[in-house]
Parts: structure tokens; sequence; C-alpha cells
């Protein structure tokens, strides 16, 4: 069995309890921005990319670097494991995993603090704290930001901002995103209007997992649609005080199920508690839903299980991070076998 | 009213469509992949789009689906990185800075559209120190240089080269002393 760096860390803000727990999970804030005189990633050659790692990975090391949890790698450097359970962790996206070639990631993975370099952008800077806390996320990316900036010349233009290679972000370059867990607006069905209204309100929704829209174990991300035209305090603002709404409306729903239909929802969590319980195999997807309905049933003080993480719980039931645990051989079903006995350990079941 | 998809009850929905058949109206909420297959299915005039919102239209803008029509389609090309609009069309990303200017109205609409702005108003980088502007300048050399040697013209190259090395010797000298700041 393999034991590195990479596979022993997990993130504090996964386990962390912030504000708007046990709703709003966690507050990310990511920064584009580009290096003027060089074609923006999708179009570079090799020697663009590896010149732009060399500015960013040396100002980082010098200006951003500030103990010994900081960790810098070529992406090259790192297996497709090591790669995939970053992804789990939501730290790159699974494009980062397929393509490696001139790439890098410096990061300080305890506190998901850290620079991808050569993504879509030469320069993305990312910061994810527990709970609520969208300006305190930002101002931690800000300040990465403004180190490098004494190093680099960052493409900018005095009307459009700074420039990204896909317009959807030129401007700030900002994306913030709140990670919320909805079980109840889902249950009830209210989350069909709260998202009709989110898009109205230019907030973007998607599902924590998966690609495209897919939603799994109720868990939801929403940021801001727009990045230009308005201040980087204007879109945080913007974006956690419609999350702090949401959340409010998920926290009425479960006052509602409990009051409305206490049985049938009791019914419910006590089930997926069951299955969790005994079930000898449990496909990822899966394992995910229970656990979110188990969690509620925590919340809602129904089920005698301790508290748990669900966003933590549901990253150590990822392939990549069983696989690290366990051995990186595992077939689907030794995965499958895996998922259900570490279902148990976490819920001390 | 649930989120996902009326029709395979996985996928969230993100098209919204009335349904017209014969007196009956009726609502349906469908995946991408459901909607296509029942417009194929369908026909046509019997579905109206009601809300046909894409929710996460960022996320398909980055996969590059901007949207086409915003797009006139006359063949620009950007002279400093080769990128075309039609490249941009396909792939939703822009090859460099300069396709900003290079891409001019059609680009310029589209964000107007996307952000209902074209003005930033968010944080502007700080004065280039020295060191910045001079880096900036080698990183424009060696572009210089790669081409020079591309079309083979070797004695230019040769001065670039030089000028290169120059300011290199002025950034090392100086580099030493910011160390101990
Ligand atoms: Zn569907
Ligand atoms: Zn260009």
């Amino acid at each position: 069995m393999r034991k590195n760096k990479y596979f022993s860390v997990h993130p504090q803000w996964a386990s962390e309890k912030g504000p708007g727990y046990p709703v709003i999970l966690a507050s990310r804030a990511r920064l584009a921005r580009n290096i003027e005189g060089i074609p923006f990633p999708p179009a570079a050659d090799e020697e663009d990319l590896e010149r732009v790692r060399g500015m960013v990975l040396e100002s980082v090391a010098r200006r951003v670097v500030d103990d010994e949890e900081w960790d810098i790698k070529f992406a090259e450097e790192l297996s497709r494991e090591h790669l995939s359970l970053l992804a789990e962790q939501h730290v790159i996206s699974r494009s980062f995993v397929e393509k490696t070639r001139g790439r890098a990631i410096a990061a300080r993975w305890v506190s998901g603090r850290g620079v991808m370099v050569n993504s879509h952008n030469h320069v993305k800077i990312f910061a994810i704290i527990a709970g609520a806390q969208l300006m305190k996320a930002w101002e931690l990316a800000d300040k990465i930001d403004s180190s490098i900036e004494r190093d680099v010349v960052y493409s900018f233009d005095q009307r459009l901002g700074y420039l990204t290679s896909s317009p959807v972000d030129v401007g700030t370059g900002l994306r913030v995103s709140t990670m919320l867990h909805l079980p109840a607006l889902v249950i009830t069905g209210e989350i069909g209007k709260t998202v009709l209204a989110l898009g109205q309100s230019e907030i973007v929704v998607r599902g924590m997992h998966g690609r495209g829209t897919g939603v799994s174990g109720n868990l939801f991300v929403m940021s801001n649609k727009r990045t230009l035209g308005l201040s980087e305090k204007d879109i945080i603002t913007h974006v956690e005080s419609i999350s702090r709404k949401v959340a409010e409306n998920e926290r009425t729903a479960r006052k509602i199920l409990i009051q409305e239909s206490k049985l049938a929802i009791s019914d419910r969590v006590f089930r997926a508690l069951g299955v969790l319980e005994r079930a000898r195999k449990l496909e990822f997807l899966e394992a995910v839903e229970l656990l979110s309905l188990v969690k509620l049933g925590v919340d809602m003080e129904i089920l005698p299980v301790a508290d748990f993480s669900i966003v933590d719980a549901v990253m150590r039931v990822g392939n990549s991070h069983l696989k690290a645990l366990k051995g990186l051989e595992l077939e689907e079903e030794e995965l499958d076998r895996e998922r259900a006995i570490h279902v148990r350990r976490i819920l001390d079941l | 009213m649930s989120i996902f998809c009326d029709e395979c009850g996985k996928n969230i929905a993100t098209v919204f469509l009335v349904k017209l058949a014969g007196s009956e109206i009726s609502r349906l909420q469908l995946c991408e992949e459901c909607s296509k297959k029942m417009e194929e299915a369908t026909e046509a005039a019997s579905l109206i789009a009601l809300v046909p919102q894409i929710i996460s239209g960022m996320q398909s803008a980055v996969d590059g689906n901007l949207q086409e029509e915003v797009f006139s389609g006359e063949p620009r090309v950007c002279e400093e990185c080769g990128t075309s609009l039609n490249d941009f069309k396909k792939l939703g990303y822009l090859g460099c800075s300069s396709c900003y200017k290079a891409f001019g109205d059609a680009l310029e609409n589209s964000i107007l559209e996307f952000h209902g702005s074209n003005k930033h108003t968010g944080k502007t980088p700080t004065k280039l120190s020295r060191e910045a502007r001079l880096r900036l300048k080698i990183a424009e050399l060696e572009r210089n240089l790669r081409k020079r040697i591309a079309e083979e013209e070797y004695e230019a190259a040769a001065a670039v080269r030089d000028e290169i090395r120059q300011i290199e010797s002025i950034l090392n000298s100086e580099g030493s002393e910011s160390e101990k700041e």
C-alpha cells in the first residue's frame, strides 16, 4: 500500500462547522488571471506553458508560501489517482485530471488555499473555507493574487478588466460559490421554484458531483453568473445573501416536514439508515443519497446517530479516497464492499 | 414539483415545456438529453418552450456552447495568436488578450448580453514594478525570438537573444538585492 502526503491530507473546511451549518457547508472563491503577452492556455504551445509555469511558481514560492504545509508540484509528477483524489476534494476540475502537460498546482491542502497554473487560464487562485464566509474566502484569494501581481504583468484592460480565456469570466475574474445541503427543499419539491428564482437572480446552480447538471446527495453549488460590471464586494454580497435566503427556505421546509409529515419523513430517514447499516456493498451515488437522508435525520433529531459532516463523509467514500486507503488496484465490486464498510465506520454503526 | 427530469428522473430538468395534446395542456420539465429525444419523437408544434432556460448557463458557456446566434459569422482571425472567431464559437475559448480587440462587436455584444455590462468596476492592478516591466519585456522578446528562428532570420534572432540576455543580467543583479527585503 502506497501512502503519501496527498492521500493523508483531508481539508479542514470539509469537517469544520462554519456559520450557516448544517445547511451552508462551505464558501469558495476563485480568481482567474492571465499573463500579458502570452497566449491563453487553450491556445498556448508547450514552451509558452512552461514559461508561464516557471514565472508563476517562482513568484508563489517567493511571496506566497509561508510555511512547510505548502506543496508545489508539476501536474505531470502527479499520478492519475492523486489528481482524481484532488478532484473528489473539489480542488481541481475533472478536465485537469485528463490533461496535465505544462500544468502545476501549488497548494496548502489543509487550509484549502492554492494556485493552479495553466488550466483554462494561466493562473487560477482558489480558497475554500467552511460555512457561509465568502468575504473571508475572497480575502484569502485576493491576498495571493496581490502577491503574484508584484512579479508578473496580468492581462488587464482599462474597460473590460482582467482578460480571461473565456469571456464569461472577464472583468473581476472572480467566481464565488457556496455549497449547500438542501434535502428538505428537494423532498418537498420546493427546489424547483428555488432554482427558477435563482436563475432570475443571476445565480448559477449545479450539483456538487458528477459532470454537468446532475445532482446527488441533495448537495448544491451556487455561484455568481456575472463577473463584469460589479465590484468584488457586490458579487460576494449578492451570492451570500441569496445563499442565506435559500438556507432559510431549507430550514422552513424542514420545520414543515416535522409538523406536517413527521411519520413519512421519519420512515424515510430510518429506512436510509437501515440500508446503510445492513448493506454489504454500496455504489457511490447510492451511498451519497442515503448519507444525505441520514444527515437530514440527524439534523432533525430523528435519528439516534452522532452528528457528522456530509461533505466530508461523501469525500471519504469516493472511489479515489477508498483506493488511497485500501490499495490502488481495487475492482468495482471490491470498492462497493469497502464503501459499505467505510460508511458504517463514519456513522459509527 | 421536483427538480428532476420528468422522463428519466435522474438529471436536473433544464428545459421547461408546455405540451399540447388535443385540448390537453400539460407542463413538462426535462433534462437536455431527454428534451432532445422528446423533440425528435413529438411533433415540434405541440411542444412550446415555456422557460427555455439552461440552469447552468455558465457551465455550458465554458463548455463551449456560447450562443451561436450572437455572432454574425464573418471569418475574423486574431493576428496575434491565429484564433478565429469560428474557433472561439466552437471551443468557447479565446486565444489571447488581443482576441478581445480582434473580435470587436461580435464579442462585445455577447459580453454585454451575458454580463449586462461592459465596464469593469472591480480591482485594478497596482502600478507595475520595474522588475515586472522587465519580465514583460523578456516575454515579448522571447516570442519574437521564436518567430525569427521559425522564419530562419538568424541574424535578427541573435540580436533579440542578446537583448534578452542583457535584460536578464539586469534582473539578476537587482533580484539578488530584492531577495533581502
Ligand atoms: Zn432526462
Ligand atoms: Zn488572439
